[in-house]
């Protein structure tokens, strides 16, 4: 287990110490403060817009804290989500790029524990961001909007995070699967559209993982949920992922 | 019981796809050995390392490290080996001794055992004062580095893939000494294409042609295994003068004229030591002397392999 502590130390300390931290950690960061901020200023642009169109009048409702929390979300599926991708591409391939993994894995550290660092090291990643960032988010959205509850939020981002962690497991796999980064960003980014696609079919939309993403919305607003089908097809789903990745990394020349 | 072999490999073969890499390779390392692995670039040398570290599996045949079959190499095994690719990767963003102190942790050590053995690693490799990251070190730092970080766990069998290849003078005798205060206590396995850093340090060698064993043996027996001998001969005219009278002599495989002394490398000693006093003497030249001389490993690898290493 040495070995795994130490690399798992070492993913720690390359998040902070490397480009890592600014991209997915102040993306979030910077969506949770301008959420509530955009949410405030849009109906004020968008009457403004519609005001020097002669005849055309809009009247939108005051905003309120359920807006930034919206908008933080929507932030979170449309852009956060394909930085997931592009940042998982290369959380396996690019140490066998660079020549750094041979290195360790001639040294005690299975190649399970290998994949199990990375894959833990990175799911660190997006998590511990996202609940500071959505901490922000209602820190601000009640400095500048009328308040709101958070329940429905708080099971939105906790959807969201199950989603994120679903495509971090996929995103591992396919790194381990596919040497060339924009490959594995071009599988990422595949899954993500079947996704969406699956969910026209019914039986999909209401058992499989991919009624996810569809589910955060409903969750803010407070909609009835069915999820017990889906969180547990993404456990098992997430589950195989990480196996398949590990069986395939071992069988694996470097 | 004695003890298995540090490395030995038994008819391994390595195909990628139709290319085959290596072709029933056999080898026995001998404990405490300094093993010299030689072969012109793209025989295999690499190829062989990546079998024996555990990083690619032979197609067939076997290969034992320390005793246990690499394709079922645990952590655990993993802990008493160092290596060194030909081309080590570090993390850029990580200073020379940060990754020393990460290495010795992926073998479990710490405390004061870890920062002594680090610090006087970092000594060995002349970086103990170089301040920066990795990204910015040379080739030729980061392959000390690449040194340093394969000793950290001060293991039994250290593997060196090419450790001298991206080295200064200065650099390069310095890797060659500390592979030579190895020897006994650590067996060491290291390929190079390099002729004369196997003929410095090593006390076994192995040369690999084209994915096959072309000899192994101990670098003296090897020189007497092949029949290459030098005879240097000290003339009282120009050597100039002598050569012609060497034409169409079969026991001859090289000439070398400086001044008036010449180089005769021959493959028949014996035919040589008789013939050449009397060539001499029937071209009414005076031989002042005639000396053996001892062959270099270049010409054993030309007469075993054929063509220069390189």
């Amino acid at each position: 287990m040495s070995g795994f502590a130490a690399f798992l130390a070492k993913e720690r300390n390359e998040i902070f110490r490397t480009w890592r931290i600014w991209v997915i950690p102040g993306m979030l960061l910077f969506f949770g403060i301008t959420s509530p901020l955009v949410a405030l200023v849009a109906p004020k642009l968008i009457g403004s817009l519609a005001g020097s169109q002669p005849g055309v009048v809009i009247q939108l409702p005051d905003p309120t804290g359920l807006d930034g929390y919206a908008q933080f979300l929507k932030n979170l599926s449309q852009i956060v989500i394909i930085a997931v991708i592009i940042a998982g591409a290369g959380v396996v391939s690019s140490e066998r790029s660079s020549g750094t993994a041979i290195l360790v894995l001639t040294k005690p550290l299975s190649r399970a524990a290998f994949v199990g660092a990375k894959l833990i090291s990175f799911l660190g990643l997006i998590l511990v961001p996202t609940v500071v960032a959505a901490i922000v988010c209602v820190a601000v959205s009640r400095l500048v909007l009328p308040p709101e509850p958070v329940g429905g939020f708080v099971r939105a981002v906790a959807i969201w995070l199950a989603f994120a962690a679903l495509l971090v497991s996929a995103m591992t796999f396919f790194s381990v699967v596919l040497p060339s980064r924009g490959a594995a960003a071009g599988a990422g980014l595949a899954l993500l559209f079947v996704m969406l696609l699956v969910t026209i079919w019914p039986p999909a939309a209401r058992y499989s993982f991919a009624a996810l993403p569809g589910s955060v919305d409903a969750a803010l607003t407070g909609r009835e949920l069915h999820l017990g089908w889906p969180l547990f097809t993404a456990g098992l789903a997430f589950g195989g992922f990480v196996l398949a990745a590990i069986a395939r990394f071992r069988r694996q020349e470097i | 019981m004695s003890a298995p072999p540090p490395i030995q490999i038994e008819e391994v073969s390595k195909r990628f796809g139709t290319h085959l890499a290596l072709d029933r390779v056999s080898l026995t390392v001998p404990a405490g050995s300094v093993f010299g692995f030689l072969g012109p670039n793209g025989a295999g040398k690499t190829t062989t390392l990546r079998i024996l570290t555990g990083l690619a599996a032979p197609t067939s045949g076997t290969a034992r490290v320390l005793g246990h079959d690499v394709r079922t190499l645990r952590p655990a095994d993993r802990a008493k080996l160092g290596f060194l690719p030909d081309v080590p990767g570090f993390y850029d963003w990580m200073t020379g001794a940060e990754f020393l102190r990460f290495a010795g942790r992926l073998f479990g050590l710490g405390g004061a055992e870890l920062e002594s053995r680090a610090g006087a690693l970092l000594e060995m490799a002349g970086l103990a004062r170089v301040r920066g990251r990795i990204g910015g070190y040379s080739r030729g730092m980061k392959q000390r580095l690449g040194v340093a970080q394969a000793l950290i766990n001060a293991p039994d069998l250290l593997f060196l893939d090419e450790p001298t290849s991206a080295l200064d003078p200065i650099g390069r005798r310095e890797v060659l000494e500390m592979i030579v205060s190895l020897r006994g206590r650590t067996t060491v396995f290291f390929s190079t294409h390099i002729l004369a850093d196997v003929e410095r340090v090593s006390d076994h060698v192995a040369i690999l042609d084209r994915g096959r064993v072309a000899a192994s043996a101990s670098v003296a027996e090897l020189k007497r295994r092949t029949g290459v001998e030098r005879l240097a001969l000290t003339l009282d005219v120009a050597a100039d003068r002598f050569v012609g009278a060497l034409d169409g002599a079969a026991w001859i495989t090289a000439l070398e004229a400086d001044s008036n002394r010449l180089r005769v490398t021959v493959n028949d000693r014996a035919t040589a030591a008789r013939e050449i006093p009397r060539l001499v003497a029937a071209a009414g030249i005076g031989l002042v002397a005639l000396e053996p001389e001892e062959v270099t490993l270049e010409e054993v690898f030309v007469d075993l392999v054929g063509r220069e290493v390189g």
